[in-house]
């Protein structure tokens, strides 16, 4: 071979490392020019619907960033970007998004394309509001981009709004309990598999001189998600539909016992002094801090929690995750899904490109990613065991695809009754009220909500 | 004509600092405050385009409301805790920096006053760890005097986590008005003291006699100004120590619940019908006080 030919091959080579690094390469201004993305294999290569009508035009995308972080976002938008070139997209994106668009939605200039995730931004309001775009016959035939129906890939469904859908859940994560398997390891306990292991071991943890609970009493509804609405399905013999008739406002179903029996399981936390007393008063962080720092030993929360506490986990730190621990002996694990949503608003300018992004994110490829840039499943299913997602995530996924898991679909609660049930279980968790006083003081708000 | 000339003259120079300055004002207060009381008679979440005329619902609904009658409390308790906090302690640090020639008395008044220049979240913050269970200074402090490790929830008991407020608060307000009594102390004559001297008046019948009346329009002002900022302001200490009224509405005030209502729970209507409330409460408050304490100054005098 002759130094032209080596020169020549040279040049070439050093051309496509260069252009795969600026297909691996973010970028991060909030508007993309069209050609600054070097496509990516993978996305090219897919037979897209989009790339059957030409997308093109500008295409907002609005997303919270919060603890799953803004990885995924960053690379999703890039291949779909890559895909379609002449499409502008612009991100408007960040941990206090929500509030800074709003204006905007009650303008009626919304984006193209929502996140439905973090404060001040709550699907059931949206719905009730207008703003969401319908769904529903778009759903029932919708291909992804590698031409799999995307309702046969959901875990989870969309939740249904009076019969209609408008939002689909992308990330699907849970609530439970969290605990650190290399501490129990070294304290030789065993992980709880009923409430009746979770007592004898707290009282163990207890005589350590480590509080068994905390929680983030500033937002309750860690411990209403956590262990609260796993205990009332439990109660209820594994049926999550009185979870569901709660959330409509269903009267009859807060006469339900399953409630009350739910309840008292916080209660005997509570008065064997397995509560950390200073919960009532600590917002989320502080409470994974102390859980981290090894002053608590068991801490409800999401599957968000180790990527957001990422940079203050302590070497050898190691997340065991449990679905629920109110279960009595021999019953199944109830998993209380929290599920994150997208949808396009009702009065997006650009719907086409929302659809085609929508079947994009929609795929494998995507659910996988997103498990391991983000940490937490998506609502794709698939086996995420090769995947190069951390361990809790599988171990969570595999409780999510057991046999003898409940899963509990994602319920939202009208916002009333919702701030009503966290102020009621926190004064629940201080021995201010019963279960009785919490089902009555509740039980006013659901009324109010019917009228 | 040379006379009108000049009163137009005069009257344009005179105009031009008020149109510009009453415009902003218009804009910027009037026209918000007239915006929320618009608001207020409609039932709409803040989000939605669409919004229905409901006239007075709202403000039927805040009398039947033990919410608003408990953050209404509170609010009180915060200002009658805070007025006679902030005034006791900062009338006596700005007479014992000012009649006692104290060589130290200008890096005190920089200490005193260095709460002023914090903002209030970094207060809030402060404070939260302060009142840590686990890791908060006070308990820590305790735990020296004790055998037994202290582990108080200073801010989890219902009845009194309203008490817990007023410490920070007060602590952040001292500075500020310590410095308008020193000026208003420094201002009046020395031969009022000396006369008092020479009289044999001690230093509490010359501060009884001399030192309060005097200052008495700056105390005047000081009170009403402490009732107007805790009644419109206490939101962001409440927001960011009990996350807007916990445990359980125990500290809910009325600025706090205001931004649950609109914010949180989506009616921004009765959010807005709460505002409206805070303004009225806040004028017969400050009316009732002004009364009360011109027939004051008078008796005094």
């Amino acid at each position: 071979m002759n130094m032209k030919k080596w020169s020549t091959i040279g040049l070439a080579t050093s051309m496509a490392l260069v252009a795969a690094g600026c297909g691996k390469a973010t970028p991060t201004e909030t508007t993309k020019p069209a050609a600054s993305v070097a496509p990516t294999a993978a996305a090219s290569a897919a037979p897209t619907a989009a790339a059957a009508k030409k997308l093109s035009g500008d295409f907002e995308i609005q997303y919270f960033v919060g603890g799953y972080g803004d990885k995924w976002w960053k690379a999703v938008i890039a291949d779909f970007q890559a895909a379609n070139p002449d499409l502008k997209i612009k991100e408007s994106a960040g941990p206090k998004i929500n509030e800074q668009m709003k204006p905007r939605w009650i303008a009626g200039n919304p984006p193209d394309f929502v996140y439905i995730d973090g404060p001040e931004l709550f699907d059931r309001q949206l719905v009730t509001d207008g703003q969401l775009d319908d769904l529903t016959d778009w759903l029932k035939d919708a291909k992804n981009v590698d031409g799999e129906k995307i309702m046969d890939l959901l875990a989870q469904k969309p939740q249904e709004f009076d019969g209609k859908m408008y939002n689909i859940p992308f990330v699907m994560s849970a609530w439970g309990i969290f605990y650190d398997k290399a501490l129990f390891k070294d304290k030789g306990w065993a992980e709880p598999k009923d409430f009746e292991d979770f007592l004898a071991v707290s009282e163990k943890i207890k005589g350590a001189g480590i509080n068994p609970f905390i929680h983030t009493g500033k937002y309750p509804y860690y411990i209403n998600g956590g262990v609260l609405y796993p205990a009332i399905v439990s109660a209820n013999n594994n049926d999550y539909k009185l979870l569901q008739d709660m959330s409509t406002n269903n009267l009859e179903a807060w006469k339900n016992p399953a409630i009350i029996k739910g309840l008292n399981k916080i209660v005997q936390m509570r008065d064997k002094g397995y509560i950390d007393k200073a919960s009532v008063q600590i917002n989320h962080t502080d409470s994974q801090s102390l859980f981290l720092q090894h002053k608590d030993a068991f801490i409800p929360n999401g599957l968000w929690l180790p990527n957001e506490m990422a940079k203050d986990v302590p070497g050898g730190f190691d997340f065991g995750f449990l679905p629920s621990i109110t279960q009595d002996k021999g019953g199944k694990v109830v998993a209380n899904t929290s599920t994150s949503t997208f949808a396009i608003p009702k009065k997006a300018k650009n719907k086409d490109a929302a659809k085609a992004f929508m079947q994009f994110v929609f795929s494998k490829k995507q659910a996988s990613q997103w498990a391991e840039l983000s940490g937490a499943p998506s609502n794709v299913k698939g086996d995420i065991s090769s995947s190069k997602a951390p361990n809790f995530v599988k171990d969570a996924a595999k409780f999510l695809s057991s046999p003898d898991t409940v899963v509990v679909p994602t319920v939202s609660f009208a916002a009333d009754v919702d701030k009503a049930m966290q102020d009621a279980t926190l004064a629940l968790t201080i021995g201010t009220i019963t279960p009785e006083q919490w089902v009555t003081r509740v039980t006013e708000v659901v009324a109010k909500q019917k009228k | 004509m040379k006379t009108n000339a000049k009163k137009l003259k005069r009257n344009l120079f005179i105009a031009s600092f008020i149109i510009p300055t009453f415009l902003f004002f218009c804009v910027f207060t009037i026209y918000p405050v007239i915006q929320a009381l618009q608001k207020s008679f409609y039932d709409w979440s803040g989000m939605s385009e669409n919004s229905e005329f409901i006239g007075f619902d709202n403000f039927v609904e805040i009398f039947k409301d033990p919410i608003i009658l408990r953050a209404i409390g509170n609010d009180y308790f915060l200002v009658v805790g805070k007025v006679i906090g902030i005034m006791i302690l900062a009338t006596f640090f700005a007479v014992a920096l000012t009649r006692f020639k104290l060589r130290s008395a200008g890096f005190f008044r920089a200490i005193f006053f260095i709460p002023n220049v914090i903002s209030v979240v970094v207060i809030g913050v402060l404070w939260n760890f302060i009142y840590n269970p686990q890791i908060g200074f006070l308990n820590a402090f305790l735990s020296l005097f004790t055998e037994k490790k202290v582990d108080i929830t200073w801010l989890g008991f219902p009845q009194h986590t309203i008490w817990m407020l007023l410490p920070p608060t007060i602590w952040a307000g001292i500075g500020f008005y310590m410095i308008l009594m020193i000026a208003a102390i420094v201002n009046i004559p020395a031969s009022y003291y000396e006369a008092a001297n020479i009289d044999g008046a001690g230093q509490w019948s010359q501060f009884r006699h001399i030192t309060m009346p005097l200052i008495w329009e700056q105390i005047k002002v000081s009170v009403v100004n402490i009732v107007i900022t805790t009644l419109n302001g206490s939101f962001v200490i409440v927001q960011l120590m009990t996350n807007g009224g916990q445990p359980d509405n125990t500290t809910q005030v009325m600025g706090s619940y205001l931004y649950r209502m609109a914010f949180q729970q989506y009616h921004f209507g009765y959010g807005a019908a709460i505002g409206v409330m805070i303004l009225i409460v806040s004028l017969i408050t400050t009316f009732i006080l002004q009364r009360v304490m011109r027939q004051e100054a008078i008796e005094m005098s």
